[in-house]
């Protein structure tokens, strides 16, 4: 049975992210740990934002703030906004766009799901 | 005077104030938004969904053929979306058909010859915040010309009338 496109959970995108990381490396299994470190880590080679944190904040249940025209940025994490990894084609969306910003590069499926089951686990 | 001319003369004083707040409200800072949630989803996420009718078609035209580097950052839309935004915004742009009075007066302070890509640069705009000193601006809940919502409440409705305003501490 498939669920209908708009009952999108975020272990269903989770999901899905893993899968695609498997596809390139067997046997991957996404982590919390790695993924808290990604999205703390100051990146080189973007441009004006060097990390996830620098407009999310470093916790991702807080309410953030784009550096450049001070917007607020609502809370990343599930656990506080039922918005969030609710639709696949706009997690898709953010994750082209932030890590063209951060990273300077499209991120890796391995990345990707390492930074989402972070996300998703902080309570 | 009798009870009957006196109701008539109430209601038609009464009339008469609500054309004349009518009047006002004409004037008021106030532009149509483009329907449905797409515009403010797609365009209100990193800053305020501005007005459309605050640029001429042809800046929104340049602005939405340069999405993978907009003012530095990568905002690209699959072009479905792409598409329907740039029509929604031409078609409210302040030099559209249907344009009210202040959009029109917006496209003919704008030279012919120039696509504008940033608001703040227009002359309405400089005009309309030039009794807002420096400090006001280095707020910390507004911080950047571009947050319009920070003072403007109702900003992504397209409603920046002056007494809407309330300026953060």
């Amino acid at each position: 049975m498939t669920a209908p496109a708009w009952a999108t959970t975020p272990q269903q995108i989770l999901d899905s992210l893993v899968e695609q990381a498997r596809a390139v490396q067997p046997g991957f299994t996404a982590s919390v740990a790695r993924g808290e470190q990604f999205y703390r880590a100051k990146q080189t080679g973007g441009k004006e934002a060097d990390s996830c944190a620098s407009c999310h904040t470093d916790n991702p249940k807080a309410e953030g703030k784009h550096i450049k025209t001070h917007k607020a940025i609502e809370a990343l994490a599930p656990s506080v906004n039922k918005q969030r990894f609710t639709d696949a084609a706009h997690v898709e969306k953010w994750f082209r766009r932030n890590c063209r910003e951060v990273l300077g590069r499209v991120c890796t499926p391995q990345e990707k799901a390492d930074f989402t089951i972070y996300v998703l686990s902080v309570k | 005077m009798n009870v009957k001319s006196l109701a008539v003369l109430v209601a038609a004083i009464v009339l008469a104030g609500a054309w004349v707040g009518q009047g006002q409200a004409d004037n008021e800072v106030v532009f149509p938004m483009p329907p449905g949630p797409l515009y403010v989803k797609e365009c209100g996420s990193c800053h305020t969904a501005y007005a459309p009718g605050l640029l001429p078609a042809r800046s929104w035209q340049k602005m939405m053929n340069e999405l993978d580097n907009h003012f530095g950052e990568d905002a690209s839309l699959d072009e479905p979306e792409r598409l329907a935004i740039l029509r929604m915004l031409t078609d409210h742009a302040a030099d559209n058909p249907n344009a009210n009075m202040l959009m029109r007066r917006i496209a003919a302070s704008i030279p012919r010859d120039a696509a504008p890509q940033r608001i703040t640069e227009t002359r309405l705009f400089a005009f309309q915040h030039d009794e807002v000193p420096a400090h006001i601006w280095k707020r910390a809940k507004i911080g950047s010309k571009a947050n319009c919502g920070a003072c403007h409440t109702r900003a992504n409705e397209g409603r920046y009338p002056e007494r809407e305003v309330r300026i953060p501490k």
